[in-house]
């Protein structure tokens, strides 16, 4: 596992997991960490996180559990003899495991991106899948886990990706969770990303619409305007036909929807002809996201079919953007380096890797727009183009096209 | 299937094509008649072996008559493969329309196939009930 | 439990057979270009239409697959998505939901110009005999707010509707209040030549909301050549009721159409110029109105057509040039086909419906009270052809208008989908019908196809928008797409420096 030093982190690597020793509970607990003191009235949201080397003497009493990174002796619950420790600040919601002792990070209020994960089931089987499906049913428990999430959750989230497996396989547990959001996180902005499939059945899409939150939209993939190449990816027979139903039936609810397109070789040969199917037959996308293969969940497993180096697709993504552009229908690129993408493009690349994914490789130290570009994912470290290359100040301004 | 012929006595040239109708059809002869008409006057005679002739008179001195005839067969061939397409897609036209103008009835039913969650499926009170397995 | 992963061939297996979707075909170019009922296209090589009749096409290559995705044709492979396709021809539909929503109130005949070509105008001054009385205004409005249509437009026109000055300060606010009642948008337009258009009128328009369409035929020699008036100073006239007229209700509120004469025809890139000079950023070249003339002969239809598109496509060319130099000029007709050819839409524009939008989609109340179902139709009846004439505000209601003898015999001939000539057209989707055209040129509401102006203009400029989709050059292209979506022009379109 690795500590830190390995050659290729520039910044410092954000952890998500760690295990340690869990005593004296079983379930999940989830709670508010408190890395000094807090008041006795406000210690029953909190987790009392003693560092490396803390002090033992500390007073306990009101905490739902303690974390700690070196041997505590305690009758109270806690997890302790820490893997890590040094990611954990003040504010940070986890959950601890009693069965198997993983302390989880859920949500960091200092991070940019913020996700809601609520069951690792799937109907669905992508190729390049970076979060490969569990056929146990874990929705109750998570459901649990996430409710009392919702409740800690401060400053509340500008923006909440709910995310699986695939979200819809709650049933009646997602308009819970949606009901719940809307009570206790009223201003944020939720996007459900989802296959789509099952908004194909008329009623789940009414349900969804007559619940009227105020801020919410789906994240629909679709991989090829041709049917049996788009189910081939996703590995599931029909499903483009449900996709592209439940997407309309989504947007005769006004459920707002966007399109995600993962680009590899098996996506970038009908691009253009995907776009242009967008266009004409879901006219409602209000947004559509090209986005970079992640080496990792089953990618490296299919990667001799799914690898094609993201220089060496420049054009196909720029008729595809442009296709987009023209017509005025937003469209964005994410996971993509700046070096790889041509100049044309950058204006759509957003910084979208996730702060807990990602890296900059050495050669990116002298690079003039350093700031401005995303990075890589940190498993990048096994598979990325070939053309990583710093670019100088001036090779940034001379071929730049100015934001809009 | 097609002749060209000019009268030797009369003052008029015209073009006279003849098809069978199983390439052709009447149907499609007159269309193909109809677009000619703005500058030649079209006669149709069927010869009740299965064929008819078209005679193409031009309208006024100037109409020229180079290349009228291979134009005209190439647009009544075109006619005949649209007739075809017409006949092959009238019904399903029909449920196209009739589904584009009905208050509802567009979107309304289950979707076909597969659900696909192993967890779902096996469950008797599943969510999602299945039409039909590909 | 891992889960296996499955081949190409268990999720895309080689259809046993095919079906064919509905669509229509044309010859461009060497190729063959396949339109379907949604109006959508492909550019296919020769002999793809036979190749599917046949059934003798590659069901493995890409074309078929292209075809399959466009809605061309369908297998048992994957659902044929027919919802999709309906959904998709419905949205064409639009137009035709909601009943009428362009109501013109022509409030007088009288007008101080005698341009040539106009056969509804009379010179007397003496108000009264042709101006609308107050009872049909009240009329007008109530049959006017009996159509559905939740967005509605109030032109008034004339003669020179400003003449009438006091009618519309009456009926402006009763029709604004109906419209609020309702719970309509409403919509407020007069059609002058500004001529005799003083600051107070302007000023009412600005506080009621009322936009101003005014004439521009091009530069001073032709306007005052198309438009003659006592001191032959129409353009100057109009350049100032312009420019006042944009200072007080600003510039967005003013637009500006030309019409197309004989003498214009040679002068198309001055006109152009005139419009960029004039800084308007919309142009409607417009064929020569076949109204109010004599029913021309074959031959000088198809000679003023032929002229005329000359005239279209060197004037769309030079309107290009200019876009590329970084100046925004939309030429109105070609939005309005590209909207249509290249867009899930179908337009508002009456002109271009099937079914035709006269009458579904305006109506003409005449000073008279006479209701007509479009403005040229109320021109036929100057000259004593009343075909058009739906009925009268003081005897009818919408009802009876639409169940009148002309109403059903005009909607008869209404639908290009069962026209002769346009039943098997490729650009069917493209273009419309227009029932009173070919009445007025042909003396038939059906129409003679071979020898019809609206066919052949419509023809020649949709096959002449074709060749720039074809070609598919990104400048181009992209100036076209910023008319058609509103958006400025950016970069790609600009010329290189």
């Amino acid at each position: 596992m690795d500590n830190g030093t390995s050659p290729y982190s520039y910044r410092t690597r954000m952890r998500l997991t760690t295990t340690g020793s869990a005593r004296n509970f079983s379930g999940g607990i989830v709670g508010r960490v408190a890395t000094q003191d807090v008041p006795l009235a406000f210690r029953g949201q909190h987790i009392r996180f003693l560092a490396r080397g803390a002090e033992q003497s500390v007073d306990l009493a009101g905490y739902r559990a303690i974390l700690s990174h070196d041997d505590f002796a305690t009758d109270r619950p806690i997890v302790d003899r820490l893997r890590e420790a040094d990611h954990f600040r003040s504010g940070d919601i986890v959950v601890l495991e009693g069965d198997s002792g993983f302390v989880r990070s859920l949500y960091r209020p200092y991070e940019h991106h913020h996700s809601l994960f609520v069951t690792e089931r799937c109907n669905s089987n992508c190729l390049m899948c970076s979060q490969p499906p569990k056929d146990r049913d874990d929705v109750a428990a998570l459901a649990e886990r996430n409710r009392e999430l919702i409740r800690l959750m401060y400053p509340a989230p500008e923006y909440l990706t709910i995310t699986g497996g695939e979200p819809t396989l709650l049933g009646d547990a997602l308009f819970d969770l949606l009901e719940q959001l809307k009570a206790w996180l009223p201003r944020t902005e939720l996007h459900i990303l989802t296959n789509g499939r099952t908004f194909a059945w008329p009623q789940y899409a009414s349900r969804l619409g007559a619940l009227r939150h105020p801020n919410l939209s789906l994240g629909v993939p679709l991989y090829s305007d041709f049917a049996g190449e788009h189910d081939y990816i996703v590995q599931a027979e029909g499903a483009f036909d449900q996709t592209v139903s439940g997407l309309h039936q989504a947007a005769r609810n006004q459920i707002r929807v966007e399109v995600r397109v993962v680009l590899h070789r098996l996506s970038i040969p009908r691009l253009t002809r995907l776009v242009e199917y967008i266009y004409r037959n879901l006219t409602f996308v209000e947004h559509v996201a090209l986005m970079g293969l992640e080496y990792v969940g089953y990618t490296p497993r299919n990667i001799a079919e799914l690898w094609i180096d993201p220089f060496d697709y420049q054009d196909e993504l720029e008729k595809a953007v442009q296709y987009l552009s023209m017509r005025n229908v937003p469209v964005s690129i994410y996971n993509h380096q700046l070096c790889v993408l041509r100049p044309s493009l950058w204006q759509y690349a957003r910084k979208s890797i996730s702060d807990w994914k990602n890296l900059y490789l050495p050669e990116c130290e002298k690079c003039g727009v350093l700031d401005e570009c995303g990075g890589l994912f940190q498993w990048a470290v096994k598979k990325h183009s070939e053309h990583i290359h710093a670019l100088s100040k001036t090779e940034c301004w001379a071929d730049r096209v100015p934001k809009p | 299937m097609v002749e060209e012929n000019e009268h030797s006595v009369a003052a008029e040239p015209s073009i006279i094509a003849r098809f069978s109708h199983d390439v052709v059809s009447i149907e499609s002869l007159l269309k193909t008649c109809y677009w000619f008409s703005r500058d030649f006057v079209c006669e149709v005679t069927e010869d009740g072996a299965g064929y008819s002739a078209v005679s193409l008179r031009p309208k006024a001195p100037g109409v020229s008559l180079e290349g009228v005839h291979d134009d005209f067969m190439n647009q009544a061939l075109d006619f005949a493969l649209r007739e075809r397409v017409t006949t092959k897609t009238a019904d399903i036209r029909d449920l196209l329309l009739a589904k584009a103008f009905s208050e509802s009835g567009v979107l309304e039913d289950q979707p076909l196939g597969m659900f696909g969650d192993a967890v779902e499926d096996a469950k008797p009170d599943s969510m999602f009930k299945i039409l039909s397995n590909y | 439990m891992a889960r296996s992963f499955y081949p190409l061939q268990r999720f895309a297996p080689i259809p046993k057979q095919f079906s064919l979707l509905p669509f229509r075909f044309t010859r461009v170019d060497g190729k063959e270009l396949l339109v379907n009922e949604a109006g959508e296209f492909i550019f296919a090589p020769e002999g793809t239409t036979r190749s599917l009749v046949d059934a003798a096409i590659d069901t493995q290559s890409i074309l078929y697959r292209d075809l399959k995705a466009k809605h061309f044709i369908y297998d048992e492979t994957s659902s044929a998505l027919l919802d999709v396709l309906a959904t998709k021809i419905r949205t064409k539909y639009d137009h035709v939901m909601g009943g009428t929503k362009l109501h013109i109130f022509v409030v007088t005949l009288r007008c101080e110009h005698s341009c040539h070509y106009c056969q509804v105008s009379r010179q007397t001054s003496e108000k009264g005999q042709f101006d609308m009385s107050r009872e049909t205004a009240d009329r007008s409005l109530s049959l006017m707010f009996e159509a559905p249509a939740p967005h509605m437009t109030l032109e008034f026109q004339g003669g020179e509707p400003m003449l009438a000055f006091d009618l519309i300060e009456y009926i402006v606010p009763r029709a604004k209040a109906e419209a609020q009642l309702r719970g309509k948008t409403l919509d407020l337009v007069v059609t002058t030549n500004l001529a005799c258009a003083t600051d107070e009128m302007l000023t009412f328009f600005r506080d009621e909301g009322v936009k101003v369409s005014t004439s521009l035929d091009g530069p001073a020699f032709l306007h005052n050549m198309n438009r003659p008036r006592p001191g032959n100073d129409s353009y100057e006239r109009a350049i100032d009721g312009i420019e006042r007229a944009r200072a007080i209700l600003g510039h967005e509120n003013v637009a500006a159409l030309m019409t197309t004469t004989l003498a214009s025809l040679g002068h198309v890139r001055e006109i152009i110029d005139e419009y960029v000079k004039r800084e308007f950023h919309t142009i409607f070249l417009r064929p020569i109105s076949p109204y109010g003339f004599a029913v021309k002969t074959r031959k000088r239809t198809g000679y003023e057509m032929n002229r005329f598109l000359e005239f279209y496509k060197q004037g769309l060319a030079h309107i290009l040039d200019i876009n590329r130099g970084g100046y925004r000029l939309a030429e109105i007709y070609t939005q309005i086909l590209f909207t249509k050819i290249l867009t899930p839409q179908g337009t508002g524009y009456v002109d271009l419906q099937s079914p035709a939008g006269e009458a579904w989609n305006v109506l003409v109340y005449n000073y008279n009270g006479d209701v007509f179902a479009s403005d040229e139709s109320r021109m036929l009846a100057e000259m004593n052809d009343l075909t058009f004439r739906l009925g009268n505000v003081h005897r009818d209601n919408r009802r009876s208008l639409f169940m009148s003898e002309a109403a059903l015999k005009m909607f008869e001939a209404s639908c290009n989908q069962s026209l002769a000539g346009c039943s098997d057209c490729a650009f069917q989707a493209y273009c419309g019908a227009d029932p009173i055209y070919h009445h007025a040129t042909q003396g038939d509401m059906y129409g003679h196809r071979p020898t019809s102006g609206f066919c052949m203009r419509n023809m020649e400029v949709i096959k002449h928008l074709f060749s720039f989709i074809k070609e598919d050059d990104p400048q181009t292209m992209g100036i076209f797409w910023s008319w058609i979506t509103g958006r400025p022009l950016t970069v790609t379109e600009l010329a290189c420096a």
